[in-house]
């Protein structure tokens, strides 16, 4: 095949799937890291990965969980590079701050702080659950979990929310 | 056998799509109240998940050589083509087709290794929390190889069907990412092959009467990896 045509049929297709998942990837990104900045930073990076990497996704049914492992391994890199100090949820930066602004809804507001002060370990399986569809295997196999832990952080997540909700 | 009432919460507090345990849903009110509240609360964290999102800013993308680059096949099994053997020493070790369990025919070892790379790429994680010694026993049992920690810190270990064989599938962390390891005792290869691609860098390297796969990403060296690796590992047939 011609290389000016193989090149912009790659880029067609870079194109077709960031139009698609660019809110997961963002949303996903956002909740990671907690920081709206880091979150775009962490997608321009993943972009760029997953445009260098195109060639390996060779099923178009794993695309979104493709790009959401690129987004999580970017984020882990950004945090590893940065050495960020743990977020003090009472001390935010303007930039964490942006990422729970919300506008005369109170209950979205609390939920939305509850959720951000959930630890890691039980705010991401929860995303990715809610937000993105997965199924508990899934996410298992993204977070290198046994199904059984996933179940364990999910129900323990969704009851400190529960609690922080009353 | 039915639920109690705190198999069944449990269960729907994990997942809210949960179906199940509609024996003891029908007869427990208390149960059916708490399903309604999970379902609310689950409606309410998602909307709070539902970040705006900022306009779209795609980065300058480089350019890639797409001289070795053919359209890509949809589906994983289909054969690579993309991949350029950058054949230092290309061996026609295989001729004709490779059959594995359910009958997926792959060109070559390569092919099929990439192609299982990509099944497990949920694997190629960045992270500093190791596989327990319990798992790495398990996975490489003493009957295939003698494995010490010395090519690195092993963060992903899973049993994997290469060539009709159960391999080991291992995951270190390297310079520049993970690093994915298949020890198979039972594919030999009469010299070293080189794969590299676009987003390829691999190697798979003889070792006694069978061989390792390493692929990594592309700035990592790969003969550093190797080097450990080989020191690492004994096999035990």
């Amino acid at each position: 095949m011609h290389s000016s045509k193989a090149a912009a049929l790659r880029r067609q297709r870079f194109d077709q799937y960031v139009g698609v998942y660019h809110q997961d990837m963002y949303r996903y990104a956002a909740w990671l890291s907690r920081d709206k900045a880091i979150a775009e930073d962490v997608v321009q990076e993943a972009l760029l990965r997953a445009w260098k990497s195109l060639d390996a996704l060779r099923d178009e049914n794993l695309a979104k969980q493709w790009l959401l492992t690129i987004v999580r391994r970017e984020n882990a890199r950004y945090f590893e590079r940065k050495r960020l100090e743990t977020v003090d949820i009472d001390n935010l930066t303007a930039s964490q701050a942006a990422l729970l602004a919300v506008e005369d809804d109170k209950e979205l507001d609390d939920m939305r702080q509850a959720i951000y002060e959930l630890d890691d370990d039980y705010r991401e399986p929860l995303v990715l659950q809610v937000l993105m569809g997965f199924s508990t295997n899934e996410i298992a196999e993204q977070m290198g979990l046994k199904q059984g832990a996933v179940l364990t952080r999910l129900h323990r997540a969704r009851a400190k929310l529960a609690e922080k909700m009353e | 056998m039915m639920m109690n009432c705190d198999q069944y919460r449990e269960a729907i507090a994990a997942d809210p799509s949960f179906d199940g345990g509609a024996g003891h849903l029908s007869e427990c009110s208390s149960c059916q109240a708490y399903r309604k509240e999970m379902l609310e609360l689950n409606q309410r964290i998602s909307r709070a998940l539902a970040l705006d999102v900022p306009e779209l800013d795609v980065p300058e993308l480089p350019a890639i050589e797409t001289d070795n680059v053919v359209t890509l096949p949809t589906r994983k099994l289909s054969s690579p083509v993309w991949i350029a053997m950058a054949a230092t020493v290309v061996l026609a070790a295989f001729v004709g087709f490779r059959m594995i369990g359910g009958g997926v025919e792959y060109p070559t070892l390569a092919d099929e290794l990439l192609a299982h790379i990509d099944h497990e790429h949920a694997s190629l994680v960045v992270t500093n929390v190791a596989v327990s010694d319990e798992r790495l026993t398990s996975v490489v049992p003493g009957d295939i190889a003698r494995l010490d920690h010395s090519a690195g810190l092993i963060t992903y270990a899973q049993s994997c069907v290469i060539g009709g064989h159960s391999v080991p599938h291992l995951v270190i962390q390297g310079e520049h990412g993970p690093v994915t390891i298949l020890l198979m005792p039972d594919e030999m290869v009469s010299g070293p092959q080189r794969i590299t691609g676009e987003s390829v860098n691999g190697v798979i390297l003889p070792v006694g009467d069978g061989s390792i796969a390493i692929f990594g990403e592309r700035e990592e060296s790969l003969d550093r990896i190797g080097k450990k690796v080989l020191d690492s590992v004994t096999w035990s047939t």
